[in-house]
């Protein structure tokens, strides 16, 4: 009886805080831009322009709805639906905290914690691509199945190295659960360095960090919607909340990938040196380790901000040339030599 | 038309992307770092290059930026325009009408020319702002003025009629905003003398001789055509 | 002549081919151009440029208007630097009447060109970063036009659509504030400069995407009528400035930069060190100026009616995006009885399908923003 409720708070609490992160996102993103452009950005409504996201949702909401010629109603319905949802439910299995003590009742900071979370999260993540293809295709417009077909290509290619750099936690951790991998990165190893995935996995992060900005359609990846090329590619022709329901998924994308870059090589919840779950108590802890987590996230979220307004975009072939000459060679290259020291170690 | 193929080399830093992406985000980290500082500065116009423009007005406007155009008063009050119709030539848009009107007896301090202008219309829906009219006028009586927020909801309100073309000078001269006085472009000095004499007075016998071979010709085709009259 | 591109290319492939039609009326197509492109998937099979979409008849209107009211036409044609335009009509009209412009005034010309010129570049160079998704170099780049607009703004009171000049020399002397301006504006122009290129020339995306994009010979680019950057990028040293000096050019000291492949990296390096040239030409000129008595004559003795003799002249010269010529022809009257402009990127624009096919849609949009094709200037 009581489990299910707390799943169910569980749920709508993390639901509501990614929601939250995305939003703030939107404005992080615009007035960090400007920032780094010599202009202000969006300062009008509300503090700093604070409630800029919040206007344009109500704009996107109150949008007509355009359904084009010819297109193809139900793919048209399904995919803004197949890229959103994905984006939302990978976060099931992935921690926002430690844990935390209620009433003598432990409560994982977790909605759950499978043993294959791990494999749970490439499967519904891959799963994303379909809302990019049935919206490109169900569009009825070039631009929009050009757009479409780069980014199955771009997906499925760099999903491979994605899969292999995770392998190479898998090795290195043991385990498929995230939140064992994220308990086991706690003290330190050789003295001196953390237990962190970066330093035990320094060429698997940099492929793992290479991969998600592909996957996450961002600069210098974000062929499938380059503008200047395609005018906004899978989602040329959508408009009100449709439009709004990709956007946000992408938001949404962004946050459950850098929580698992956060998961996986920085750490989790854990500080370098310091156990500080030893000077606090189980609630506060939990609230502590759930910040702590998240500080790290924000990192990683303006680091897409801060690349996407640095570097130009890469074209379809040099996306495909890096993908399979270089990330995948190097991804198996990582795997045989943690094998290899595993083997070695044991 | 073979095209020619590059091949293309690289330094090691640069084949390696990820060098070259720190140095450019470096560059742009130290742009973010100065304008969130500035933007916390007090006062409106904080980051350097942006105004924000309904609000502050601070922005210096060149004192002969061509604007709205107005009809100069001299310093008695009277109405500098004498109606030559200049700028209506000049005008490559074709938008300045102008009608004459004679000053009567009585009228001299309300015009400070013998003509001056009955009506005097702008449709500033065609003008291009070229600035071609004020440099025509004689008397420096119309003027392109400060005044940019040219915006209207109607058509009536884009066409300028003389009552609204002076009330824009009154306004102007209330605010300080007066377009300064023209500086006369220096024109390189006449040649000497004899030898525009000779030169044009050539011009001119040539002239003369074609009219009257002219004439002549017509007189000619006059004749024959009363001759077949008949 | 307007066939379907479809139908020009190889009949036996053409169920795998797509046509696509980019523009008029698309996020990369600067201003309405047109490109119907036919794509075997993403590879460019055949690209053929439609033009006219921005068709004003400005050389119908040259017909109509009498000399000095085509001046603020002629601003309408490259819009990006309209003080070229002004000038190159300027001299062509001084031609036909062997008009002798006083050597101030060509001065005055020459500070204001090269102020232009650095200002279309830096959209050209700004707008290339933006179609290769580098937005930043942009707007580090167009705030210093904005300051050069500035200039404008104070010399005689218009941003863009400058009516800069008159027949026989220039409207305005140098607004007194100018030296100032420009000693402000030179180092915020060289570190705009050097942080587009700290952004863009060394990182491997944007070599990647532009090394060897639309590479053209150079015999090629002379037998298409290339000129100025773009066939300077192909390594050909053509520039009317140092090869038919107007505007006293002939006395100042400054390079032409070549390129070596003609690809898009090139014409982009081209650019930007033909900024740096500028600002010392800039130098120099206001030197000059400075030199010459304050009363100095800005204006030949010109009629207050145009009526040169009849007659044709054509004159050019070398605006930011290359040879920019007038064709005048005279009867005597106060309206020229043909006005033919030769805008630089029209002959450019001729090459596009040599310059694109083969490539990629994303070459496409390189190609066609490192050509600078100004609509305006194009269609006219």
């Amino acid at each position: 009886m009581e489990g299910w409720v707390i799943a169910i708070i569980k749920v709508v609490f993390i639901w509501v805080w990614v929601l939250l992160i995305a939003t703030v996102m939107t404005w992080v993103e615009r007035r960090g831009a400007a920032m780094m452009q010599d202009r202000l950005g969006p300062n009008r409504a509300g503090p700093f322009g604070l409630f800029q996201p919040l206007a344009d949702g109500i704009k996107l909401f109150t949008k007509e709805e355009v359904l084009p010629k010819k297109a193809h109603k139900v793919l048209w319905n399904l995919g803004p639906l197949l890229f959103a949802l994905p984006a939302f439910s990978a976060y099931a299995v992935v921690p926002f905290g430690d844990k935390i003590i209620l009433g003598g009742k432990e409560i994982i900071l977790q909605v759950s914690d499978v043993n294959i979370g791990f494999l749970y999260v490439l499967a519904i993540g891959s799963l994303a691509v379909y809302g990019i293809v049935l919206g490109g295709w169900g569009s009825n417009n070039k631009f929009s199945i050009l757009g479409g077909l780069r980014s199955t290509a771009q997906l499925i290619s760099y999903e491979v190295p994605l899969g292999l750099a995770l392998l190479a936690v898998v090795f290195v951790y043991g385990s498929f659960s995230l939140r064992d991998i994220a308990l086991a990165q706690q003290g330190t190893f050789l003295g001196f360095l953390p237990n962190w995935g970066v330093f035990k996995q320094p060429l698997g992060f940099i492929l793992y960090m290479v991969a998600i900005y592909a996957e996450a359609n961002r600069v210098p990846f974000d062929l499938p919607e380059a503008e200047s090329e395609i005018v906004a590619g899978y989602h040329t022709e959508y408009g009100s909340m449709e439009l709004g329901l990709y956007l946000f998924g992408e938001y949404v994308n962004l946050v459950t990938l850098s929580t698992l870059v956060v998961v996986l090589y920085f750490g989790a919840w854990h500080i370098p040196y310091i156990d500080i779950s030893k000077f606090l108590g189980p609630v506060s802890w939990g609230i502590v380790s759930f910040l702590i987590l998240y500080l790290k996230v924000a990192f990683f979220l303006w680091l897409f901000v801060w690349v996407r307004w640095t570097i130009p975009r890469f074209r379809y072939d040099q996306v495909m040339g890096l993908g399979w000459k270089a990330l995948i060679p190097l991804a198996l290259f990582n795997l045989f030599i943690t094998a290899l020291f595993i083997q070695l170690s044991a | 038309m073979a095209r020619p193929v590059v091949k293309k080399k690289y330094t090691l830093g640069e084949r390696i992307y990820l060098l070259e992406i720190l140095k450019g985000m470096a560059l742009t980290w130290k742009h973010f770092v100065f304008n969130v500082k500035a933007s916390f500065r007090p006062g409106p116009h904080t980051v350097p290059t942006c105004w924000q423009y309904p609000e502050d007005r601070t922005r210096e406007i060149s004192p002969v930026y061509r604007g709205l155009h107005m009809l100069c008063l001299d310093e008695k009050g009277r109405e500098k325009c004498i109606a030559c119709g200049t700028c209506a030539k000049t005008c490559p848009a074709h938008c300045i009408t102008v009608k004459k009107g004679k000053r009567k007896e009585g009228e001299e301090d309300k015009y400070a020319g013998k003509m001056y202008c009955a009506s005097f219309d702008i449709d500033l829906l065609h003008c291009i702002f070229c600035g071609l009219c004020q440099e025509a006028c004689p008397k420096e009586a119309i003027v392109l003025g400060r005044e940019f927020e040219l915006a209207q909801y109607t058509r009536e309100e884009c066409h300028l009629d003389k009552q609204k073309l002076l009330a824009n000078y009154r306004k102007a001269k209330e605010e300080g905003k007066l377009r300064p006085p023209r500086k006369a472009v220096p024109v390189v000095p006449a040649p000497p003398k004899p030898e525009v004499k000779g030169a044009s007075s050539k011009a001119t016998e040539v002239k003369k001789g074609q009219v009257e071979v002219k004439k002549a010709t017509k007189k000619a085709k006059n004749a024959e055509k009363a001759k077949s009259g008949d | 002549m307007n066939q379907d591109p479809v139908s020009q290319v190889d009949q036996e492939r053409l169920g795998e081919l797509v046509t696509i039609n980019i523009g008029p009326s698309h996020p990369a197509m600067h201003g309405t151009l047109r490109v119907i492109t036919v794509t075997d998937g993403e590879t460019i099979v055949k690209a053929e440029p439609e033009i006219g979409y921005l068709h004003r008849g400005v050389e119908k209107l040259g017909e109509n208007l009498t000399y000095h009211q085509f001046i603020p036409i002629t601003d309408r044609l490259n819009y990006c630097s309209a003080i070229p335009n002004n000038v190159s009509y300027e001299m062509a009209v001084e031609k036909l009447m062997g008009i002798e412009v006083p050597e101030k005034a060509q001065l005055i010309r020459v500070i204001m060109m090269e102020l232009a010129r650095i200002a279309d570049h830096e959209v050209c160079v700004g707008i290339l970063g933006v179609d290769l998704g580098a937005f930043t170099p942009f707007f580090y780049l167009i705030i210093q036009r904005e300051e050069i607009y500035e200039i404008f703004e104070w010399y005689n009171g218009a941003r863009l659509t400058n009516t800069f000049g008159r027949i026989g020399g220039v409207d305005a002397d140098l607004p007194d504030d100018f030296e100032e301006r420009w000693r402000e504006l030179k180092p915020n122009l060289r570190k705009a400069n050097e942080e587009t290129e700290k952004l863009l020339t060394h990182n491997r995306i944007w070599m990647d995407r532009t090394i060897g994009v639309s590479a053209f010979s150079p015999e090629d680019a002379l037998n298409w009528g290339f000129t100025g950057p773009c066939l300077r990028a192909c390594g050909v040293k053509r520039d009317l400035r140092k090869d038919e000096p107007y505007c006293m050019y002939d006395q100042f000291d400054f390079n032409i930069p070549v390129g070596e492949h003609g690809d898009v990296f090139d014409r982009y390096k081209v650019r930007m060190i033909e900024m740096e040239e500028s600002i010392k030409i800039i130098d120099q000129a206001y030197k000059l100026y400075k030199e010459m008595p304050a009363d100095a004559p800005l204006k030949a003795r010109v009629p207050k009616v145009i009526k040169p003799p009849a007659g044709e002249v054509y004159s050019a010269l070398e605006s930011p995006n290359g040879e920019l010529g007038f064709f005048v022809r005279s009867d005597g009257s106060d309206k020229a009885y043909r006005i033919r402009i030769r805008p630089p990127c029209y002959m450019i624009y001729q090459a596009f399908n040599d310059l694109v096919k083969g490539g990629m849609v994303a070459d496409l949009i390189a190609c066609i923003s490192s050509l600078n094709v100004v609509a305006g200037e194009l269609d006219r």
